[in-house]
């Protein structure tokens, strides 16, 4: 029964530095995984904010635009569904004699 | 050289092209056009020299857009003037006048040039093409000059709109169209061009046109547009001129305000209007039917209603001032303007 326990002992003993380098090891991984994933994620935000401020200028713009083109004859109207929008502002680019420019930016706008 | 110089442009086109489109924020992708039924209904009823006028106007504009660079477009008028059998007693009677005001294909071939072919709006001024919707002009009755050189006409159009900066937009329209007595289709032998100058800060525009008869008297037709927005004030102003040696000369100015900046949400839909105008027989009286046949002076105030994005009440009171008497012009009406998307709508 002593022999089995001092086995035992021996066994948790060696066992217990490489369980624990192991764990020191996948630790470190995982750390470093998480570390180059917060690089990823912070990247990825730096996008999103990117593509939100982007997003945004162009609603401003679009804005804008709508608002020195459009307003000027008539009434602003409802945002109607994006397709529906899209033909209507190929209209306008004709009759109200929008640029190439206005016709994106208040598309972008009035889709959003 | 000329061949690096060519390269030069070559590269520096690609160059922008690609910053366009880096900087291009997705946009929709699936927000290809659908055709769509728009137009509007009008029911402005006028008393003029105390004469009613039950003024009732149907009319649908079609939109039908075709791949990435085409429309179709189509506006037709079905317009019913009633009036007393007895001028000022009776029963209402008239009939309904059908028009085509254009049925026209649009080719958006670049940046600078649309074509449009077809039956089109006559590009002398821009009452015409932008304001005569009646949900859109903000006096319900037509300005005196706007027989003069506007119509629908047949042929071809080259038009469009160039940032010439970031604070000025030059826009112009040239067009040829062909006689045609045709029901519904009668148009002149015309040349003529637009062209505009738009400031978007200001949003203000100014612009002129001419227009060459290629027929009958070959008359010669000048006009001038003016349209301002000022950005903080809810005021706009509008005025249109036009000339012709033989069928007479006029102008016309409006302005209107919006009550936005008052408290009571009521009142903020409002509009006050006020336009006058001074219309000058030509050479000779009565050459363009439309027209009057004396010189001719009208002020007119109104007050439009907007209820929401579609409706519109609105009232008017004018005084007509010729050599053959004073009268009154009164209307009263409503309009409304749809918009029905013909296909899905995402």
């Amino acid at each position: 029964m002593t022999t089995l326990r001092i086995f035992w002992l021996l066994m948790v003993c060696t066992a217990a530095p490489a369980f624990a380098r192991s764990e020191a090891e996948s630790s470190g991984t995982a750390a470093a995984a998480d570390s180059s994933t917060v690089v990823n994620k912070q990247k990825v935000s730096a996008q999103k904010v990117d593509v939100l401020k982007i997003n945004e200028l162009w609603m401003v713009e679009g804005e804008k635009r709508y608002r020195a083109n459009c307003g000027r004859c008539h009434q602003a109207p409802h945002k109607f569904p994006p397709r529906a929008m899209a033909t209507a502002i190929r209209h306008m680019r004709v009759r109200a004699m929008l640029t190439e420019d206005d016709v994106k930016y208040v598309t972008y706008y009035m889709t959003h | 050289m000329a061949k690096s110089i060519l390269k030069g442009i070559i590269c520096l086109f690609a160059a922008v092209g690609c910053a366009a489109q880096d900087s291009a924020p997705p946009l929709l992708a699936d927000s290809k056009p659908i055709p769509v039924l728009s137009g509007y209904f009008a029911f402005v009823p006028t008393w003029e020299g105390g004469s009613p006028t039950l003024v009732s106007i149907v009319s649908p504009v079609l939109l039908v857009p075709i791949g990435s660079k085409f429309i179709l477009e189509s506006r037709a008028a079905f317009e019913g003037d009633f009036e007393r059998r007895d001028g000022t007693t009776g029963d209402f009677t008239g009939a309904v006048n059908k028009s085509l005001d254009y049925l026209e294909l649009d080719y958006l071939a670049n940046r600078y040039v649309t074509v449009t072919a077809g039956r089109f709006l006559t590009p002398f001024n821009i009452y015409n093409e932008r304001l005569y919707p009646n949900w859109i002009r903000n006096t319900q009755t037509d300005p005196l000059i706007l027989p003069i050189g506007t119509g629908s006409d047949n042929g071809l159009t080259l038009r469009g709109a160039i940032d010439a900066d970031k604070s000025v937009t030059l826009n112009y329209a040239v067009y040829f169209s062909a006689l045609s007595n045709r029901d519904h289709f009668e148009s002149e032998r015309h040349a003529g061009a637009r062209a505009g100058i738009f400031i978007p800060r200001e949003r203000l525009e100014i612009g002129m046109s001419v227009q060459h008869q290629l027929q009958d008297d070959r008359l010669n037709r000048l006009g001038f547009h003016l349209q301002w927005a000022p950005p903080r004030t809810p005021f706009e102003l509008r005025s249109e001129g036009a000339y012709s040696r033989v069928e007479g000369n006029g102008l016309w100015i409006e302005g209107a305000a919006r009550f936005r900046n008052i408290r009571t949400n009521v009142l903020r839909r409002a509009q006050a209007v006020a336009r006058t105008q001074v219309f000058h027989t030509g050479s000779v009286p009565g050459a363009n039917a439309d027209l009057p046949t004396t010189d001719t002076k009208r002020t007119e105030i109104g007050l439009n209603y907007y209820l929401n994005d579609g409706w519109k009440a609105l009232a008017s009171y004018g005084r007509t001032f010729t050599v053959d008497g004073n009268s009154n012009i009164w209307t009263v009406g409503m309009t409304y303007r749809f918009v029905i998307p013909l296909g899905p709508r995402q």
